[in-house]
C-alpha cells in the first residue's frame, strides 16, 4: 500500500495522503489526475476503473485495498 | 476480421490543413480551470495548438481544394476516377451524400461509385480497407479515398476536455491497382455497445436540435457542454484504447508475419500524446518509431491524423522510398484497425492550407 500511497502522492502532488479523505477532497484532483491515476492503474496494478468511480469513492483508503485485493 | 489484399497500392497523399491556428493559450480564458492547471494539462497531453476551419467552411470543401490542388497540378486525373469514398462525421447534408456533391462539383463521369462512410478516428483504415475490396472488381481501377472533418463547429469552447485536442482538416489518397505481389495485412473490429462514448446527441433524427439542446450545462469534471455538442467519455476511451490496441497490434504481427523492429514506421491515430506514449511503451515500440506530433501542432482531426502524419513526418523521402508502415485507428464506433503494409514511391506525399 505504501508504495500506490507514494504514486497517489505524487500525482496528486502533496507530501503525505490522508487515507481516510476522498478523492475529491485534493484539489489536485481534476480531470487530469483522474486519467493519470488511471494510467497508472493500467499499467502497474492491470485494473482497470472509471473517473466516475475513482470520484465516489468513500476513502481513499478504500480505493486502495481494492486496487491491492 | 481479417483482410488480407494483393496487388493494390497507396499512389499518393495529400494533407489539406485549415489556414488558420489557434494556440492552447488563445482558448484558456474560457476554461473553468485555473491556469496553473490547465498549464499541467496542456503539458501532459502535449496540447500547442490546433488548426480550425473559419466559420461556414465544411468538409466538402476541404475536399474539393484538395482535388482542384490535384488536378491543377496534373497530380490526378478526372477521368481515371472510378469510386469516391467520402469517410466522414461531417457531411454537408443528412441527404444526398456528400461523395456525390464531391462528383458533381467536378463533372466526373458517371461510371463512377459515390460513397459515404460514417466514420472517425478508424475511419482512414476503414477507408483503405473499402478502397482495397472495390479495387477488387475489374471495373475499378482508381479510388479517391476522402478523409475529411470539420468538427470544431460542434466541439463546446468551454469543454476542456474534447475543445484543445480538436482540429478540422481533410486528406486526399489515391488508392490503385498495381503489379507488385506485396501482400496487404489488415484487420477491423467494433463494438456497438459502446457506441455512445463518443457522441453528439443532438441533431440527429433521434434527438433533433432545439433551444432546449442548446442549453450549456456544467459535467463533475467543470466542463460545459450542450447536448448539440460533441461529449466524449474520455477515461472510457482511455481503457478501450489501452486494452484492445495492443492485442490489435500483437495480432497483426502473427497476421502478417512481420516481427515488430521490422516496421520502418508506426502511424497511429493520435487522440493526444499522452494516449500514444502510453501505447508504444505498452507495446514494446520505441516513441520515435511512432511520431507523436500531429495533436500538438495541428489537433486531431480524427480520421484525418494518420494521412497528417504519413504526410507531416515522411513527406518527399517517400515518393523516393518505400517504408513498412503499421497503422492502427481506434474511437467512434467503437471501432478499432489496423493495416500493415508497405507504402512508398508515391507520386505526392505532402501537406497544403486552404
Amino acid at each position: 500500500m505504501k508504495e500506490l500511497l507514494g504514486q497517489l502522492a505524487e500525482i496528486l502532488e502533496v507530501e503525505d495522503i490522508d487515507i481516510t479523505k476522498k478523492f475529491t477532497d485534493y484539489d489536485e484532483f481534476d480531470s487530469l489526475a483522474a486519467l493519470t491515476i488511471l494510467a497508472m492503474l493500467d499499467s502497474d496494478y492491470n485494473k482497470t476503473m472509471k473517473t466516475s468511480t475513482i470520484r465516489e469513492y468513500e476513502s481513499i483508503e478504500a480505493f486502495c485495498k481494492d486496487v491491492l485485493a | 476480421m481479417d483482410f488480407q489484399f494483393k496487388h493494390k497500392k497507396i499512389s499518393g497523399i495529400l494533407t489539406i490543413l485549415p489556414h488558420k491556428s489557434v494556440t492552447f493559450e488563445d482558448e484558456m480564458a474560457n476554461f473553468n480551470f485555473s491556469p496553473a492547471k490547465s498549464m499541467k494539462l496542456k503539458i501532459a497531453m502535449g496540447y500547442k495548438e490546433h488548426r480550425l476551419a473559419e466559420i461556414g467552411q465544411t468538409s466538402v470543401d476541404f475536399c474539393i481544394y484538395g482535388l482542384q490542388y490535384l488536378f491543377d497540378s496534373g497530380l490526378l486525373s478526372k477521368e481515371d476516377i472510378d469510386a469516391i469514398l467520402f469517410v466522414s462525421q461531417s457531411p454537408d447534408y443528412f441527404m444526398p451524400a456528400s461523395s456525390n456533391i464531391i462528383q458533381g462539383h467536378f463533372g466526373i463521369k458517371q461510371d463512377c461509385l459515390c460513397m459515404d462512410i460514417n466514420q472517425g478516428c478508424a475511419g482512414f483504415e476503414v477507408g483503405l480497407i473499402q478502397s482495397f475490396m472495390l479495387l477488387e472488381q475489374p471495373s475499378i481501377n482508381k479510388v479517391i479515398l476522402l478523409n475529411a472533418d470539420v468538427l470544431s463547429p460542434k466541439v463546446s469552447p468551454k469543454d476542456r476536455n474534447s475543445r484543445p485536442l480538436t482540429g478540422d482538416a481533410a486528406a486526399i489518397t489515391i488508392v490503385e491497382k498495381c503489379e507488385e505481389e506485396n501482400t496487404i495485412y489488415a484487420n477491423i473490429k467494433m463494438d456497438g455497445t459502446g457506441a455512445l462514448v463518443l457522441n453528439i446527441p443532438a441533431g440527429g433524427f433521434r434527438l433533433p436540435s432545439s433551444p432546449e439542446t442548446a442549453i450549456m450545462e456544467e459535467d463533475a469534471a467543470g466542463n460545459f457542454r450542450s447536448k448539440d455538442n460533441l461529449v466524449m467519455q474520455g477515461d472510457e476511451v482511455f481503457n478501450f484504447v489501452q486494452r484492445e490496441v495492443p492485442p490489435m497490434i500483437e495480432h497483426l504481427y502473427k497476421q502478417s508475419g512481420v516481427n515488430r523492429e521490422d516496421v520502418d514506421w508506426y502511424m497511429f491515430h493520435q487522440p493526444n500524446k499522452f494516449m500514444l506514449n502510453k501505447l508504444a511503451d505498452k507495446l514494446g515500440v520505441p516513441r520515435e518509431k511512432m511520431p507523436a506530433n500531429i495533436v500538438e501542432n495541428f489537433g486531431n482531426a480524427s480520421g484525418v491524423t494518420v494521412p497528417t502524419c504519413i504526410s507531416y513526418n515522411l513527406g518527399e523521402q517517400l515518393c523516393n522510398q518505400e517504408m513498412l508502415l503499421c497503422m492502427a485507428g481506434f474511437g467512434v464506433g467503437l471501432t478499432w484497425s489496423s493495416i500493415m503494409m508497405k507504402v512508398g514511391n508515391l507520386k505526392f506525399n505532402k501537406i497544403i492550407e486552404f
